[in-house]
């Protein structure tokens, strides 16, 4: 190998890093929304869940029993499919960079894998939070509507609920966040939420049913039933409740969200 | 500018890059060439960090790539023109890198008529651009935080003769404004007219490395392919001047240099009708070199003409 004959050439073996900031974490983040609205997929993702939103509210306001046309119970409906649909929109910001393959110029703009990750799962709460706030928006609407056909709007939404319902969606998007990560793949990561928010707690369901004494461990292992206590009662948990949260929390999410995170940020991205 | 130290991956018990070390220096084009599954697209992916190494290490411009703050200004990197979401137009695709890199979105406009993508071309989504406008499109992201270095996978594939021409020229341009340049292709013909510098590699490792000149040094037969209007005659006066003789298509193949041949034929007063060095070229070079890394056996080369 021939050395650079002059002192520039020399010079240039370097490249001066030292003028360069780094790209600011806001930037991600806005670049990581910019990416969840710039495909007919991603508008439409968002699109059907504040669609099925409104569809379900307006027959919740026609329908619903009387005495149910309360702003709690259409809240508890928005919330109910928005946690069910919020966590698709985790998974593919992750997944897609690996099944639309667009981590190629993901992570080589921004080589340091978990900032991106950082900058992914805030994007996702903003996300969150703006369809979140959509949903009750549409709710009260909703409650608003229900005296068409008789009955009375009934403003009974009092503290106590919000923070367990901002607790179990904020589960509900980690546990998507989290298999994703783990997974690295849209279908995978779709599915295996799905087989863990409906099958699991539908067989656990089923299992407790059919033999005893299972009661009263499931809430310990199953996440989705030790949840149940957010959104029903009066929406506090008893100090036995955080724990079973907590021991279920580990196994399905804890636990993934760690592994996953240490294979992202070692997966050879391709 | 780029430096390649020691570099191994392997895959399970499988090798694809074997202890591999090159330096890609600024102000050069240096191409990296092998034949498929040679493991050039995983020296540069292991180059920005996409693939992990086993051992060995690259720094760029002295820095590991992933301590390069915003490195989308300092390198530009095509791995593989595809690997974009091909819902996204051509101008979104480029608007989400300017976006990351902090640039302007006037910039995207540059980029894009810098690789002759049009307003209506930069409108389709990705799943409809042709083959070549991909990659003019990974070429323009590339380009877009006007890197001091360029790493490029194949960047010629697809493109038209024009396409390829006006690359070359870009890249040549490049490099003389001081750039670093590495860019890998199978076909030799495609990389050596702007190739400063060449690395050939073979199953994983490296088989040759060096200028042009240095490349063909390696080849130390001499040869000439002539046509006389008496070929019998020419032989004759050869073989009688000591050299080997044999056949090849329409003329003769001598053993000597062309200017030792051409010198016989003065002396002998033969007519020739053509004449030019028989000594095999870099596409011959480059096909022996990694002869046992090919996958297809290439039969032995008639005559020199695709030097
Ligand atoms: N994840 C992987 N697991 C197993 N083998 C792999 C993996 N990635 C790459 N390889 C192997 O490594 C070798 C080198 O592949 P690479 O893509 O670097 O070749 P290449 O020189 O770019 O070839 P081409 O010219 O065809 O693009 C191939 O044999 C390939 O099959
Ligand atoms: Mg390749």
């Amino acid at each position: 190998m021939s050395t650079p004959a002059t002192a520039t050439a020399v010079n240039t073996r370097t490249i001066d890093i030292s003028a360069t900031p780094a790209v600011p974490m806001s930037r991600l983040i806005s670049v990581e929304i910019r990416k969840s609205f710039d495909t007919r997929a991603g508008r439409w993702l968002t699109f059907s869940i504040l669609g099925i939103t409104v569809i379900a509210t307006a027959l919740g306001a026609l329908f619903f029993e009387e005495s149910a046309q309360d702003y709690v119970s259409m809240l508890s409906m928005a919330g109910g499919i928005m946690t069910s649909f919020l966590p698709i929109l985790m998974i593919l910001l992750i997944t897609s960079e690996w099944s639309q393959r667009t981590g190629l110029a993901t992570f080589t703009l921004e080589p340091r894998r978990s900032r991106v990750v950082v900058a992914k799962f805030l994007a996702g709460i903003v996300l969150s939070i703006a369809v979140l706030l959509l949903g009750a928006s549409i709710a009260a609407v909703g409650t608003l509507a229900s005296p068409v056909n008789g009955g009375s709007a009934d403003w009974n939404l009092t503290w106590d609920p919000i923070p367990s319902f901002f607790l179990g969606t904020l589960i509900a998007v980690f546990v998507g966040f989290a298999f994703a990560m783990l997974l690295r793949n849209s279908p995978a990561a779709i599915v295996g939420y799905f087989v863990y928010s409906l099958i699991v707690p539908t067989v656990a369901g089923i299992l407790a049913y059919i033999i005893k004494g299972l009661e009263d461990v499931i809430p310990w292992i199953e996440f989705n039933t030790a949840q149940a206590p957010l959104y029903t009662g009066d929406f506090t948990l008893s100090g036995q409740e955080w724990a079973q949260l907590l021991v279920s929390g580990t196994i399905w999410l804890v636990l993934p969200f760690f592994v996953g995170l240490r294979l992202l940020l070692r997966a050879e991205v391709k | 500018m780029i430096e390649v130290h020691g570099l191994t991956r392997t895959y399970g018990g499988f090798t694809a890059v074997d202890d591999v070390t090159f330096t890609a220096q600024a102000g050069r084009v240096t191409g990296f060439l092998g034949p498929n599954g040679a493991g050039k697209s995983t020296t540069m992916r292991v180059m920005v960090g996409l693939t992990p190494a086993t051992r060995g290490k690259v720094t760029i411009g002295g820095h590991e790539y992933r301590d390069i703050p915003n490195p989308g200004r300092h390198v530009g990197v095509l791995l593989d023109a595809s690997a974009q979401h091909a819902g996204r137009t051509g101008r979104e695709i480029l608007t989400l890198g300017a976006k990351t890199m902090g640039l302007p979105s006037s910039r995207v406009d540059e980029m894009l008529a810098l690789v002759s993508l049009s307003d209506d071309e930069a409108k389709r989504r990705l799943r409809n651009y042709s083959l070549g406008m991909k990659q003019r499109l990974g070429i323009a992201h590339a380009l877009l935080g006007d890197p001091e270095v360029l790493i490029l996978d194949e960047p010629a594939n697809g493109l038209d003769p024009a396409g390829i021409r006006w690359m070359r020229t870009l890249l040549k341009g490049y490099a003389d404004r001081g750039g670093a340049v590495l860019l890998s292709s199978h076909l030799l013909n495609e990389v050596e007219l702007i190739a400063d510098e060449m690395i050939l590699i073979g199953r994983g490792k490296i088989v040759a490395q060096g200028d042009k000149k240095s490349l063909l040094a390696m080849d130390s037969t001499v040869s000439t392919l002539v046509v006389a209007e008496d070929n019998a005659a020419l032989a004759r006066a050869a073989q009688a001047a000591g050299h080997q003789v044999t056949e090849a298509g329409e003329g003769i193949r001598v053993d000597a240099a062309p200017a030792d041949v051409s010198r016989l034929s003065i002396e002998h007063g033969l007519v020739l009708t053509d004449l030019r060095s028989g000594a095999a070229g870099l596409e011959d070079l480059f096909l022996e070199l990694t002869a046992d890394t090919q996958r297809e056996t290439v039969p032995a080369p008639a005559t020199g003409a695709s030097a």
